[in-house]
C-alpha cells in the first residue's frame, strides 16, 4: 500500500537515519542510492569533528543496521528516473543498474579482485589510487559485494572473452549476463537526502590547483589522510611521492564565487591542521584565513585546542587575493594581512578548503520530481514555513546537505525532521478506497 | 538432562576450508574425551549464511533438539544477527547460541595451515565452554503511552507541540511563565530567510492555545518524574506547591530555552545606567512596542553603534545568530532614518546559513560600516577597538547596542538534576552525541530540543522540534509495544555493599539506591546493557546478562588453555 511506503533518494548518514526511524515504525522504505556502496561523504573521512571520532566507526554501525532491516529495501547503483501520481500515491520508476555480481550468492572474499586484468583510477578515492574493474571502491564498503565497470571490463565491452573473475568466484557470485533493471514502486511520500559536492578548486587559476602537485583539494587530503584510503594513511604528495613539512590551509575557497558561507569549512580545515600535526611532528602549519565560522556549542573549544598548537592561525584581509605560485621545487603562498600588507609563506603542500555546493544531478533531480531549486542550486525549502524541510511539492521534503552547506548533526537533524513530516502526513491520509470496498462487501 | 550441543563449521566457501582443515576440527573435537558430559554433535557446512544454509540449520536445530549451538563462521559483525534470526525460528532460545570467529580471526591471518587450525579448535573449545553457561533470556513487551510532556512554551516546545498532538497523542505543555511564545515573541522581525514578517509565530500561540489534544499548563513546573521510555510518571505542579497534576507519559521534550546576562557585568564593557548602551533584545522590543528607536531623551540617535560577541570569550562558544540579528537592527535603523551612521564592530561573521551572505551584501550596500576588531572595550557610550592592522581607535557614539551570549535558561542545572541528565560545560543539556544524536539524551525518551541544548535560532529550533517530533512519532506508536534491552545488568544482592559506585559510573540513570536495605538496584527498563557497572563493582555484585564473569573466564581459561 503506497501510503505505508516511502522513497528515500540518497544512502548517506541523512537518508540511512530517516530510513531507519521510517522503517522502525513498521514503514515499507526503499533506499536508492546512485554508487554501488552506502554510507555517503562522512565515510570517506577517517576521523570527524569536533571529537575526532572515528567516522567508520560511527557510520559502520548504521550502514549494517540499514542492510540488515526487514523493513529496507537498499537498492544501489540505481536512480529515479520518473515520478508520477500526487502525496499519498506517488509512482515512482526506478533504474536499477547492473552489478553484474550477485548480492546474494557474493560474501565479499575478494578474491575476484586480483585475477582481473584491468587497471582504473578510482573515482571514489579521488582518482588519488587505481582499482580493478571488478572492485569495491574502498576497503570496508558496505555492501561488500563488489561491482563490475562495464565500461572498462575488457569482457563487458567487447574486447576479449576474459573470464577472470567469474573463474577465481568460488560461489559462481559472477553474472556477465546481469543486465539493467527497470521497476516500479508506489510510495506516499520522498525523502531527498542527495547531499552536496565540493567547488570545483580547479577552476580557480590563481589557486594552482592541477598546476602544482602540492596543491590537493579538501576530499583528496581526506582520503590520502584515512587509513583505508589509496596511500593507506601515508601523507605524501602526488608524484613526488614526498611528505610535506610545511603546509598551508586556505580557507574560504570559491565562497565569494558560490556567495554563501559553507559553515563546515573552518570546523574541518581547522581538523586538518591536527591531522597533518599528528602524523608529521615536525610539520608547520599554517591556516589563512578571513571569519572564522565555529558555530556549535562545542566547536570554539575545539578551535581553540588547534589554533596556536597544530597550527598558526593567519588573518588575510581579502581571501580573492589569495595566490599559490611555484617556488623553485615548493610552493608560495601570497596573501594580504590584516593591514593590507601582501605576505607570504613557503610551504610544500597545499589544501584549498573548498565551499560546499550541489550535487552534479541535483537540478536534474528536482526536475524529475517536479520541485524548485534555490538561487544557488541546492533543494528549495519552503521559507515561509521556518525551518521547514518542506519541498515546493506536497509530500516531497529534503534532509542533509542536498538543501544547503551542513553539518553532521544538522543533516541528521533534518532527517529525524523529515521522518516525522512522513509519520504525520501518511498517518493523516485517508484509507485507500479498495480497504473500504472490502470492509463495505 | 544431558547438554546437547550442535558445533557448526562454516566452509565460507574456499575461505574458510582451503585455510583451515576442517575435518581435523570435528576429530579432534570429538575425539578428545573432553565432551563426555554433552552430547556433542559437529558438522560442517559449504556457507551458513546463504539461503539454503539456513534452511538446513533450522531443520538441524529441531531435529537434533540441541539444547546449546556454536556456529564456526565469519566474524560475528557479518552474520551474529543472521544466526540469532535462524534461532528464533526454532525452540533453541538465542542467548544459547554463540559464534565463533575463525575466519578473519584464523584462516585469514595465519599463513600456516596447521597453526590457523589449533587456533580454530581452541577457539571453538572456548566458544562451546560459553555456551554451556550461558543462560536464556528473553524478550518482554512493555506497553507504552504514546502522550509526550513538553517543558517550555518557547517556539521549539510549541513547535513540537502541534507536530505531536493528534487524536492517539496527547501533548502535555508546561510553561513556567504565565504565557506562551518566549523570547521569540518579542521580536520585531524575522530575518528575511525567515520571511520577514512575526506573523507566523504570533499565530502559533493561538494555535497551541485552540488545540484539542495539547494541554497547557502555564505558571506550572515539574516536580518530580520516575520511570522510563514509554512510562514516565511525573507530577506537574506551581510555585512551592508540593501537591500537583499527575501526568503518565511516554517522553519528555525539554524545550526550556536561553537567557540573556546583562551586559554591564560583561568584561570590558564599563558604563553607567545613563548611558545609552542597550542589549540587543531591548532594542527588537522597543521597535516592537514603540516601532521607532529612540533614546532615553525620546530623540532620535544620530551615530549607532552595534557591537557584537558580547561575553562570547569569556562563555568559550559562538552564539550562532547573533551576526545575522544585529544585521537585521541594522536594517531597522537605516528603515527609520538613512542619515543615522550605523557601525558594526564584528570579530568574525558567522552566516552558517546559506541565505545570510546576500542578507550581508544589502546590508553593506545600504551604507552600514562593517568594522572587524581583534580586541574592543565599551567605555561609557565610545567603543575602543583595536583592528586586525592593530590600530586602536576610540569613536563615541549616540547608542551603543551590544549582542551578549547566549546562556543556558534559569533553572537549566537543577532541571538537569531532576531528570537525571547531565550537562555540556557550556551549560547547556548535553546531547547523547554530538553529530548523531543531538537531541537524544543519555536517557531514554528524554529530549533536549532548541536553545536549550545549545545557542540556536528560531529556524534551528523549530526545526530541532521537528526532529524530536520524528523521533517520537516513529517510537511511541500508539497502540504498540516496545522492547527493551534484554542484555541488561542485575545486582546480587548478597554481595552489595552499598558503596554506591555503579551509580556514579552509570551514564544511564539506571541504578538507583534502596534505602531500606542499603543496597543498589537496577531499573532493567533503563538500563541498556553498556557494563560501566559491572566492570566498576569492587564487590562483584554487579554482572552483565549474556556476559558475566563466569561466562567470559570461562570461555578464555578453556580457549587459552594448553593440552
Amino acid at each position: 500500500m503506497s501510503r505505508d511506503s516511502v522513497l528515500i533518494i540518497g544512502a548517506g548518514l541523512a537518508g540511512m537515519k530517516a530510513g531507519l526511524l521510517l522503517a522502525n515504525a513498521g514503514k515499507k522504505v526503499y533506499l536508492v542510492e546512485k554508487l554501488p556502496l552506502i554510507g555517503g561523504m562522512a565515510i570517506k573521512d577517517e576521523e570527524s569533528f569536533p571529537n575526532f571520532e572515528c567516522s567508520t566507526c560511527m557510520v559502520a554501525p548504521v550502514q549494517q543496521d540499514v542492510l540488515q532491516n526487514p523493513h529496507i529495501e537498499t537498492m544501489t547503483l540505481s536512480t529515479v528516473e520518473t515520478v508520477e501520481g500526487s502525496v499519498g500515491e506517488f509512482k515512482v520508476n526506478i533504474k536499477k543498474g547492473a552489478r553484474y555480481v550477485s548480492m546474494t550468492d557474493c560474501i565479499g572474499c575478494g578474491m575476484c579482485y586480483e585475477p582481473c586484468p584491468v587497471s582504473i583510477n578510482n573515482e571514489w578515492e579521488e582518482d588519488l589510487g587505481e582499482m580493478k574493474a571488478i572492485y569495491v571502491p574502498t576497503a570496508g564498503s558496505l555492501p561488500n559485494v563488489p561491482t563490475i565497470d562495464p565500461q572498462h571490463c575488457t569482457r563487458l565491452n567487447g574486447s576479449d572473452e576474459c573470464n577472470a573473475c567469474a573463474e577465481a568466484c568460488m560461489f559462481g557470485a559472477i553474472k556477465l549476463d546481469d543486465k539493467d533493471e527497470e521497476l516500479v514502486i508506489e510510495v506516499g511520500a520522498i525523502v531527498i537526502a542527495t547531499g552536496s559536492s565540493t567547488y570545483d578548486v580547479s577552476s580557480l587559476e590563481t589557486l594552482g590547483y592541477g598546476s602544482f602537485p602540492g596543491v590537493f583539494s579538501p576530499l583528496e587530503f581526506e582520503r590520502l589522510f584515512a587509513s583505508n584510503g589509496p596511500t593507506e594513511g601515508e601523507m605524501t604528495i602526488r608524484d613526488t611521492e614526498s611528505v610535506p613539512s610545511k603546509i598551508a590551509i586556505v580557507h574560504c575557497v570559491g565562497r565569494k564565487e558560490v556567495g554563501y558561507c559553507s559553515s563546515v569549512c573552518c570546523m574541518y580545515s581547522l581538523k586538518f591542521a591536527h591531522f597533518l600535526k599528528h602524523k608529521i611532528p615536525d610539520a608547520v602549519v599554517t591556516n589563512i584565513h578571513s571569519d572564522i565560522c565555529v558555530h556549535d556549542k562545542t566547536y570554539q573549544k575545539f578551535y581553540e585546542g588547534i589554533n596556536g598548537v597544530d597550527t598558526e592561525m593567519r588573518f588575510c584581509s581579502s581571501m580573492a587575493d589569495v595566490c599559490v605560485s611555484g617556488n623553485g621545487s615548493g610552493l608560495k603562498v601570497n596573501y594580504p594581512d590584516g593591514k593590507g600588507k601582501e605576505q607570504a609563506v613557503e610551504v610544500d603542500m597545499v589544501i584549498l578548503a573548498a565551499a560546499i555546493v550541489p550535487t552534479e544531478g541535483t537540478a536534474a533531480l528536482a526536475g524529475i520530481l517536479g520541485i524548485e531549486l534555490d538561487g544557488f542550486g541546492f533543494i528549495r525549502s519552503l521559507s515561509e514555513n521556518i525551518g521547514s524541510i518542506e519541498t515546493s511539492r506536497e509530500g516531497i521534503f529534503v534532509a542533509g546537505s542536498a538543501e544547503g552547506p551542513k553539518d553532521i548533526q544538522t543533516s541528521v537533524i533534518q532527517a529525524e525532521a523529515a521522518a516525522g513530516k512522513v509519520m504525520a502526513l501518511l498517518s493523516a491520509m485517508p484509507e485507500p478506497v479498495a480497504a473500504e470496498s472490502e470492509t463495505g462487501e | 538432562m544431558k547438554a546437547k550441543v550442535g558445533v557448526y563449521i562454516c566452509e565460507c566457501g574456499p575461505n574458510i576450508s582451503e585455510r583451515v582443515d576442517i575435518e581435523k576440527i570435528s576429530e579432534e573435537l570429538l575425539s578428545s574425551g573432553e565432551y563426555d558430559d554433552v552430547e556433542l554433535v559437529v558438522k560442517n557446512y559449504g556457507l551458513l549464511c546463504s539461503g539454503d544454509g539456513k534452511t538446513y540449520l533450522e531443520e538441524e536445530i529441531t531435529s537434533n533438539a540441541f539444547t546449546h549451538l556454536v556456529i564456526a563462521a565469519c566474524s560475528p559483525r557479518d552474520h551474529n544477527t543472521t544466526f540469532i534470526n535462524v534461532c528464533k525460528k526454532t525452540d533453541l532460545n538465542p542467548f544459547l547460541y554463540k559464534m565463533v570467529n575463525i575466519r578473519e580471526h584464523c584462516a585469514w591471518i595465519i599463513p600456516d595451515k596447521d597453526k590457523a587450525t589449533e587456533k580454530a579448535v581452541q577457539y571453538i573449545r572456548g566458544g562451546i565452554k560459553r555456551v554451556l553457561y550461558q543462560s536464556e533470556l528473553f524478550e518482554k513487551q512493555l506497553d507504552i503511552t504514546p502522550d509526550v510532556l513538553i517543558l517550555g512554551g518557547g517556539i521549539a516546545g510549541m513547535e513540537a507541540a502541534l507536530a505531536l498532538a493528534g487524536e492517539e497523542r496527547t501533548v502535555f505543555l508546561v510553561e513556567r511563565s504565565s504565557e506562551l511564545g518566549g523570547v521569540s515573541a518579542g521580536l520585531n522581525r524575522l530575518l528575511p530567510r525567515q520571511g520577514g514578517e512575526v506573523n507566523k509565530l504570533s499565530s502559533y500561540r493561538g494555535e497551541v492555545e485552540n488545540n484539542e489534544h495539547i494541554k497547557l499548563y502555564l505558571d506550572s513546573e515539574i516536580k518530580s518524574v520516575i520511570g522510563f521510555l514509554g512510562n514516565y510518571e511525573v507530577t506537574i505542579g506551581s510555585g512551592d506547591e508540593e501537591e500537583g497534576v499527575e501526568l503518565v507519559v511516554g517522553a519528555v521534550i525539554v524545550a526550556t530555552g536561553f537567557k540573556l546576562p546583562e551586559i554591564n557585568g560583561l568584561p570590558g564593557f564599563d558604563f553607567s545606567e545613563k548611558d545609552e548602551v542597550h542589549s540587543s533584545i531591548e532594542i527588537e522590543r522597543m521597535m516592537a512596542t514603540d516601532r521607532k528607536l529612540a533614546m532615553r531623551n525620546g530623540e532620535e540617535p544620530k551615530s549607532v553603534a552595534l557591537v557584537h560577541c558580547g561575553g562570547r570569550s569569556e562563555r568559550g562558544y559562538c552564539s550562532q545568530i547573533c551576526c545575522s540579528y544585529m544585521m537585521k537592527i541594522a536594517g531597522y535603523i537605516k528603515d527609520q532614518s538613512t542619515e543615522i551612521e550605523v557601525v558594526e564592530y564584528f570579530r568574525d561573521l558567522c552566516l552558517p546559513y546559506k541565505e545570510d551572505q546576500k542578507f550581508y551584501d544589502e546590508i553593506a550596500a545600504r551604507g552600514v560600516e562593517f568594522r572587524r576588531f581583534g580586541k574592543l572595550e565599551v567605555d561609557g557610550a565610545s567603543v575602543v577597538s583595536t583592528g586586525m592592522d592593530g590600530a586602536e581607535s576610540k569613536q563615541e557614539y549616540d547608542m551603543v547596542i551590544v549582542a551578549p551570549a547566549m546562556l543556558p535558561a534559569e533553572g537549566t542545572e537543577a532541571l538537569a538534576g531532576l531528570l537525571e541528565i547531565p550537562l555540556h560545560e557550556t551549560g547547556f543539556f548535553e546531547e547523547e552525541h554530538q553529530s548523531t544524536n543531538a537531541i537524544g539524551t543519555t536517557t531514554d525518551g528524554i529530549f533536549i530540543i532548541g536553545a536549550a541544548q545549545g545557542p540556536r535560532g528560531i529556524s534551528s529550533s523549530m526545526l530541532f522540534a521537528q526532529a524530536s517530533a520524528g523521533r517520537i512519532s516513529t517510537q511511541l506508536i500508539p497502540g504498540q509495544k516496545i522492547t527493551p534491552e534484554v542484555k541488561v545488568s542485575e545486582i546480587l544482592e548478597a554481595y552489595c555493599t552499598g558503596c554506591l559506585t555503579c551509580l556514579e559510573v552509570c551514564s544511564y540513570g539506571a541504578i538507583y539506591f534502596d534505602d531500606d536495605r542499603a543496597i543498589s538496584v537496577v531499573n532493567e527498563a533503563v538500563c541498556r546493557g553498556c557494563g560501566n557497572c559491572f566492570g566498576s563493582c569492587p564487590s562483584g555484585a554487579l554482572r552483565t546478562k549474556h556476559f558475566t564473569n563466569t561466562q567470559l573466564m570461562k570461555e578464555v581459561a578453556e580457549a587459552v588453555r594448553e593440552r
